[in-house]
């Protein structure tokens, strides 16, 4: 009988797929994982404990900072909650702007999660196409408001700049150009066989499980658990808009990749919606010079690209929050990983944890 | 099959495509107008109001004034603002509430240096960082900022 | 050249050899160069990037200058590392790749060595360079090199098999195994070469060929997403340099032995076009080659391991015995 050991192997915190400074801590057995430990608090940078001495203005750019894919989704969920917490009323065309963003920004988020999970997978192009096509997302968001990752665009009471002029008009141009691209992804990669093979099957857990460990987004949708925010406990202005919640049956890394496909179409129908309706105005609530939420507590959750990303925030009555907490949607959906990757391959060590769709910075914020 | 040979298409129309990269470092990258790059800072305008040190969520201005040298006039002037640019997270919350304009944004964003120190910029750098001013500045917000309640 | 071979060994004749050793090494690092400069350029083209343009004109200096690099490189072993055989892994990987070049007849005149077991003699000494890769692995001390390099000894070797018996139609048509001869079996029209009548070789070849070359969608030994860069993620400056240089020679020689195998060689694709030289053909046939596996490399991703080892012992090794037996029932009808 040959004497064998178990390999144990640590992947990350430099590692080329963990997506930033993520580590997990895998035993092998041949290349077949036994066990799987994350590791993670490698990019924290103690957002919430700074945020106990930061104004609430102040805190929305380290808000940029915490899911620096989707930073737009950040900055409203911490507005919105401080919003509800003085019952703010924000003007019309300020709450169109913040829905035209988001779905923007979600579309940009779910092209770097599509074109980094292909490079995941080994394939190199679609990598560079989604970056190409996200690249107009980010230069619309330059124009609106001069940044191109961390925009600290949203403000409690509104937003902090109206769009430049022409610049919806970008956007209505941009719509049709998105549609024809996700028709080239498809042909590119969705049809390809090698691919399929990589991904049907993969990491699949059930709705029950993933109810259980609080997962959320298309990591939830997947399983056929239609839940999504927007529509089930709607903010904003999200119930005036048509839009459907593409959900999967199998809950492997294939519908996975099916559902943030379709949600960038969703979200192109929501823009174009936005487009259409959104009225003249103001973009910045009068009276709220300084913002002093009421004493109390309040938990505010949002759908983000990720899945729920919530705002609790304990007001004592000052401008600093007493307490803040961020529940982050990586850092939830993250859990269900060491119970995924016991019994499967290196190979799909990153095809799973890939398709979780995690971003490190707001994994450990 | 069908869906490989699909793909193979989709890289060969690619590449008579039109180039989308950019020739950066020969071919200056025009901002828009809105880009928010290195702070410039005219001491005239400044009344020493302290609104930019307070907002700042990084801590990175500093400031101090003297009392002005013409005796007719009330007030204070500036005698130096610095900005560190190894903190500064170019959030625009210090042009947001500067009530004069005095601190405003330009359109340059080439940080890098060999040396630490150069990334601290002192009033004469500031000033002196006139080209590209952002025109358009505090759109749509109302003047004042939070203070802080300390 | 060829008559010198035959006739006795004498020091200027070992120096004759030795000169056109070095030559051919030349002319093949020359192509390793440029091919490394296109595949750049062709995958850069097809992501809608320019590729290098930098370095020289048209960025033609690129891989001269990151070849320079590697050379003055710090050489760097690792402590825990085995030493000797940390030094003769690149060597033995990149030998074999270069040796045979030797036996590939690039027009009617211009052969270096004409072998009788000239495609026996290919496929038995590339399969050399497998042991230097794990040896690379084994070597260094590295968990992730050595899984690349377990890795590349599992789809060397299955993969072999195909690729070997792939080709034994080509060599029960034309009755040999020597490459020149093959050639010149092959007419002078298209329609005459090997790859129509042994299309399902020709299928399984070019696949299986791929998958010896660890190029995508088959570089899992490699697999940067995964084993960061698998047999050689410890190797630095000329070290590398070898196995990388390896690598393409491997490239040259396969898209060399399809031209002469399967696309006719030196032959032109019509009769009527014959006045142009062979070697314009030869070449024009193996950059098409070399711009496939390019254009492969810039569309596919990356297949699993346990995949990989089905199709190669499921699907390419059945289809490759079944194109012996058809081709030995065709030849046995129209005998």
């Amino acid at each position: 009988m040959l004497r064998t050991e178990e390999l144990l192997l640590n992947v990350g915190p430099q590692h080329p797929s963990t997506h930033g400074v993520f580590r997990i801590i895998v035993k092998l057995d041949g290349e077949i994982i036994r066990e799987a430990i994350p590791v993670m608090g490698y990019l924290h940078r103690g957002t919430e404990k700074l945020a106990e001495n930061l104004t609430y203005t102040q805190i929305i750019p380290y808000t940029d900072r915490m899911d620096y894919v989707s930073a737009m989704t950040n900055n409203y969920v911490l507005v919105n909650a401080v919003e509800r917490m003085m019952n703010a009323q924000i003007p019309e065309r300020a709450e169109y702007l913040r829905v035209l963003v988001m779905e923007l920004q979600r579309i940009a988020s779910h092209l770097v999660w599509w074109g980094t999970y292909l490079l995941d997978i080994g394939a190199m192009s679609p990598f560079l196409y989604a970056f190409r096509d996200r690249e107009m997302i980010i230069d619309f968001f330059n124009e609106l408001c001069g940044a191109r990752l961390t925009y600290n665009y949203m403000r409690v009471g509104g937003v902090k700049w109206d769009a430049p002029d022409g610049w919806l008009d970008k956007i209505r141009v941009f719509i049709p150009y998105m549609r024809s691209k996700l028709e080239e992804y498809d042909r590119l990669v969705s049809g390809n066989e090698i691919f399929l093979a990589r991904i049907k099957g993969v990491g699949k857990y059930d709705a029950a499980t993933a109810i259980a460990y609080g997962l959320s987004g298309a990591n939830l949708r997947c399983t056929g658990v239609s839940w999504d925010l927007r529509k089930d406990q709607p903010y904003s202005i999200y119930e005036r808009f048509e839009f459907d919640v593409p959900v999967g049956q199998n809950g492997d890394c294939y519908d996975r990749y099916l559902i943030r496909l379709e949600e960038i179409e969703q979200s192109l129908r929501i823009i174009e919606q936005v487009l259409d309706q959104i009225p003249e105005g103001d973009t910045m609530a009068k009276g709220l010079r300084v913002i002093r939420p009421p004493e109390g507590d309040i938990y505010a959750p949002i759908e983000s690209p990720r899945g729920e990303i919530g705002c609790f925030i304990m007001s004592k009555g000052k401008t600093e929050p007493y307490r803040l907490k961020f529940r982050r949607p990586s850092f939830v959906n993250l859990q269900i990983l060491p119970k995924l990757l016991v019994g499967e391959t290196m190979t799909n060590l990153i095809t799973i944890l890939g398709g979780i769709d995690i971003v490190v910075g707001e994994v450990d914020c | 099959m069908k869906g490989l040979l699909q793909g193979l298409g989709v890289t060969l129309k690619t590449m008579t495509q039109k180039k989308v990269t950019y020739a950066y470092p020969d071919v200056p990258l025009t901002m828009p107008d809105r880009f928010r790059g290195i702070q410039h800072f005219e001491p005239d305008k400044c009344i020493v109001c302290n609104m930019c040190v307070k907002v700042c969520p990084t801590e990175c201005i500093s400031l101090t004034g003297k009392a002005n040298p013409d005796p007719e006039k009330k007030g204070k002037v500036i005698e130096t603002y610095d900005i560190n640019f190894e903190i500064c997270i170019l959030c625009d919350l210090c042009t947001e509430v500067c009530p004069t304009e005095a601190v405003v944004m330009t359109n340059h964003f080439e940080l890098s240096t060999y040396s630490r120190d150069d990334l601290f910029k002192d009033m004469k750098w500031l000033t002196d960082n006139n080209t590209l001013v952002r025109k358009e500045n505090n759109y749509a917000f109302p003047r004042g900022g939070a203070k802080k309640d300390v | 050249m060829l008559d010198l071979v035959g006739q006795p060994l004498t020091w200027t004749h070992t120096l004759i050899f030795a000169a056109y050793g070095v030559l051919l090494l030349l002319i093949i690092l020359g192509f390793v160069t440029y091919a490394i400069y296109f595949e750049r350029k062709v995958i850069g083209w097809m992501q809608g990037r320019y590729g290098p343009n930098r370095t020289g004109p048209f960025g033609l200096l690129q891989t001269v200058a990151d070849v320079f690099k590697l050379l003055i490189k710090e050489d760097t072993i690792p402590r825990k590392a085995d030493r000797p055989l940390f030094i003769l892994a690149p060597v033995i990987t990149f030998i074999p790749s270069f040796v045979v070049v030797a036996t590939i007849p690039f027009t009617a005149n211009l052969i270096h060595a004409d072998l009788n077991v000239g495609l026996l003699y290919y496929v038995a000494l590339s399969g050399i360079s497998t042991i230097g890769m794990i040896l690379g692995g084994w070597a260094s001390n590295n968990k992730y090199a050595l899984l690349g390099g377990m890795r590349s000894a599992a789809q060397m070797i299955s993969y072999e098999v195909p690729l070997v018996i792939s080709v034994i139609g080509v060599i029960m048509m034309t009755g040999t195994l020597n490459l020149h001869k093959i050639v010149e079996a092959q007419g002078d029209n298209f329609w005459n070469w090997n790859f129509l009548p042994q299309i399902v070789g020709f299928i399984v070849f070019m696949i299986a060929g791929v998958s010896e070359l660890n190029r995508t969608p088959f570089d899992l030994p490699e697999a940067e997403s995964e084993l960061v860069a698998g047999y050689h993620v410890e190797y630095s400056g000329f070290r590398f340099a070898f196995f990388m240089l390896a690598e393409y020679v491997y490239v040259f020689a396969i898209a060399s032995l399809t031209t002469v195998l399967f696309l006719g060689g030196w032959h032109a694709p019509f009769a009527l076009l014959a006045f142009i030289p062979g070697i314009v053909w030869f070449l024009l046939k193996f950059s098409i080659i070399v711009f496939f596996f390019f254009w492969i490399r810039a569309t596919m991703p990356r297949i699993r391991i346990d995949q990989l080892m089905g199709l190669g012992w499921k699907v390419l090794l059945p289809l490759a015995l079944l194109n012996i037996f058809i081709t030995a029932i065709y030849m046995g009808i129209t005998a």
